[in-house]
């Protein structure tokens, strides 16, 4: 007996308890020196274990017909990949149970040629990917049928036999049980359902969502509970164990929670939707992500830079909220979905700034909050003038505020504060550039969307800006919740030109 | 900042938030704890007593952390301390070799859960018959000589069956694995 075979018999009378003392002498010693070793013993007792759960599903039967059995009837080959869909062996299954040994006699005797139908059948394929954009593993043009999909990066998107339009982000496992139903075991997916896939469901840890026609969004995080998110039509969600269906229409949020489930805020930004993959694909292509990080290490040597979060350093921030996929494929970017999540920052020190520019790559997942926090400094005190509170505001309007500072008598009133013209809404569920530019000396403020210089609020007093102590995504005081992910945000002690903010957003733009 | 709402959220949902991470990472704990305990119905004892501790402990895991490595340090902790207190009467590995497993498990992880889910259409590719045999086989009720003799074997040439039908399972999964990694 070689090495080899002598190693693969030990684990083999391990697994089923027979093995001597001897062996697990020799185990021990093959385990502890031989990392190929370590990974086969690994992956031998992880089936093991996935024929332990998947065991258990089985009735009890009587194994008569086995009589009929002979080794030879099972050949090697009916265990290639994607020779037979797994629904078709699961409807054969419970008929087993059904119709009893008698046809469990039958089947037996027809088994060899069940065997050979099905090593000739056609793999089934039940989608076929259109877009990938940074996802390893898959390209435009792959068929997909019953193996499960890792993404660890990027964002793919996928059209159904029966024309289902999906969009799935990264990280992701997923796989599909046939065209009309996909198991999403963690992961970000939208759907744009056609008429003639109506009830196309999709299958999660925590219940599933069965389509009534519809276009409509499921985050199942990798640790937690589903949200199904309906940005039109109607969806039914079922929680796991038998919870209630719960019929859903445009706009309404629900988390499938085990039994019962809670409705949720409605979010629709937070999905990567059809039509967008393509855009993403393509800036990947044209190389921007290699433009963005240029950009980014000449902002690094910029003297006057005061803090540049990138969440590409490992190191996180203090705070709760999610770490997410950022504008590139496998890059970071911070989301915040629950009242109170927040991120904590300490940057600028007691120093006093006559000149701030404040950038962010923003994705906001819906507007309506009296306020956004895109950065506010812990309190709001007379003693901190020029305290820095930067916001998108109930108006879906950019507001940069600095404590005690005060407009000019002829400028729209605004609540009083300085306010960008554009609201920010047009631009929904995609990522935006959002910039403001603040000058104590010029006694200006000037917004910029897109890298487009928007309007400049002027001011009658004006306070160099203080840092110091801030929360990202919320303020320490009140829920200023900004639903949505925040990613490369700059802190700047200088002004930006016209130009030079076009630049900014031009080398970081993750669309073309 | 601390809310009444949160509060009185956190004491109604608990039950709720804890039944649905534990069963959503249920199957990925016990291939762990399985991946080094040597049998089966010892793997289903120390599961349930790594329920009984995350079940304590679900108020210090953080709402919106990794469940899964949380389960698995205190599945770590449970198997050392039970291969500790066994490893005189019962055959086991080494603690050593066993901790060494365990840490390239987690990392392995995500590739871990990829090979039970191909799995899973392997299986269900097997004709029938030999599923529920392989059903009977893993009955903790059930003693293997008796499903050999159903299955019109000796217990030596059932194992033996056992063995290959394992290996022509993993076969499988490693090709449907690596025929994914290079379309």
């Amino acid at each position: 007996m070689s090495n080899d075979q002598k190693f693969q018999q030990n684990v083999q009378d391990y697994l089923e308890g027979r093995a001597t003392p001897e062996q697990f002498l020799q185990l021990n010693e093959q385990l502890r020196s031989d990392p190929a070793a370590r990974r086969a013993f690994r992956e031998m007792l992880n089936l093991d274990s996935a024929l332990m759960e998947t065991t258990k599903e089985i009735p009890r039967e009587t194994v008569e017909a086995e009589a009929a059995y002979h080794e030879e009837s099972c050949p090697r080959t009916e265990l290639e990949p994607q020779q037979q869909q797994v629904s078709a062996s699961t409807i054969a299954k419970s008929g087993n149970r059904a119709w009893g040994s008698l046809i469990l006699l039958i089947a037996a005797s027809l088994l060899v040629v069940v065997g050979m139908l099905t090593w000739f059948a056609e793999s089934p394929e039940f989608a076929i990917v259109e877009y990938a954009a940074g996802a390893q593993g898959l390209s435009a043009g792959m068929t997909l049928g019953a193996e499960s999909h890792f993404i660890q990066t990027g964002t793919v998107q996928l059209v159904t036999r029966r024309g289902t339009r999906i969009v799935i982000e990264a990280p992701a496992l997923f796989y599909f049980e046939s065209a009309q139903r996909l198991q999403l075991k963690h992961g970000r997916l939208a759907a744009d359902v056609p008429l003639e896939a109506h009830g196309f469901t999709v299958i999660t840890p925590t219940g599933q969502a069965i389509d009534l026609g519809t276009k409509f969004g499921v985050d199942m995080p990798e640790a937690g509970e589903a949200e199904i998110h309906v940005f039109q039509g109607e969806v039914v969600a079922q929680s796991i164990e038998g919870g209630n269906l719960q019929n859903l229409r445009d706009s309404q949020a629900f988390r499938l929670q085990s039994a019962v489930g809670t409705p949720s805020s409605f979010r629709s930004g937070a999905f990567i939707q059809p039509g967008e993959v393509d855009s993403l694909s393509a800036a990947l292509q044209a190389g921007q992500p290699k433009r963005s990080q240029l950009a980014l290490q000449e902002l690094r040597d910029d003297p006057n830079l005061i803090a540049l979060l990138d969440f590409e350093d490992g190191q996180k921030q203090p705070g709760k909220y999610r770490s997410v996929q950022g504008r590139w494929p496998g890059s970071q970017a911070a989301e915040f979905v629950n009242v109170g999540d927040h991120m904590k920052l300490d940057v600028g020190g007691e120093r006093l700034w006559s000149q701030l520019t404040l950038a962010a790559w923003v994705r906001l997942d819906h507007l309506g909050e009296p306020y956004h926090s895109l950065l506010h400094t812990d309190g709001w005190e007379d003693t901190k003038k020029g305290q820095v509170h930067w916001m998108v505001t109930r108006l879906t309007t950019m507001r940069l505020a600095l404590r005690d500072n005060k407009l000019a008598p002829d400028e729209r009133p605004n609540e009083g504060f300085p306010d960008s013209q554009t609201s920010v809404l047009p631009e929904q569920g995609r990522w935006v550039h959002l910039a403001a530019v603040y000058d104590a000396d010029k006694k200006t403020v000037r917004f910029y969307f897109n890298g487009q210089f928007d309007s400049e609020s002027r001011l009658s007093q004006a306070f160099p800006a203080r840092l110091g102590p801030a929360q990202i995504g919320n303020w320490n005081t009140n829920d200023r919740t900004l639903s949505g992910r925040i990613d490369e945000m700059l802190i700047l002690g200088r002004t930006m030109s016209d130009a030079e903010m076009e630049h900014l957003f031009a080398a970081g733009n993750p669309y073309r | 900042m601390w809310r009444a709402s949160d509060m009185l959220m956190s004491e109604t949902s608990r039950n709720a938030r804890f039944v649905s991470e534990f069963a959503c990472h249920e199957e990925a704990i016990r291939a762990y704890v399985r991946r080094l305990i040597p049998s089966r119905s010892d793997c289903d004892d120390i599961l349930q007593e790594v329920a009984m501790v995350l079940w304590e402990k679900f108020d210090e895991f953080h709402e919106g952390g990794n469940f899964r490595s949380w389960a698995f340090g205190f599945a770590r902790y449970k198997v050392l301390s039970w291969i500790r207190d066994n490893g005189r009467s019962r055959l086991v590995l080494d603690s050593d070799v066993v901790a060494l497993i365990a840490d390239e498990s987690v990392e392995e992880d995500s590739y871990l859960e990829m090979q039970r889910l191909a799995f899973r259409s392997c299986f269900e590719k097997l004709p029938s018959h030999q599923r529920s045999l392989m059903a009977n086989a893993y009955r903790p009720d059930m003693k293997i000589q008796e499903v050999a003799a159903e299955s019109g074997r000796s217990t030596a040439g059932f194992y033996q069956w056992l063995y290959r039908m394992r290996q022509m399972l993993l076969e499988c999964v490693q090709r449907q694995l690596a025929s994914e990694a290079n379309p």
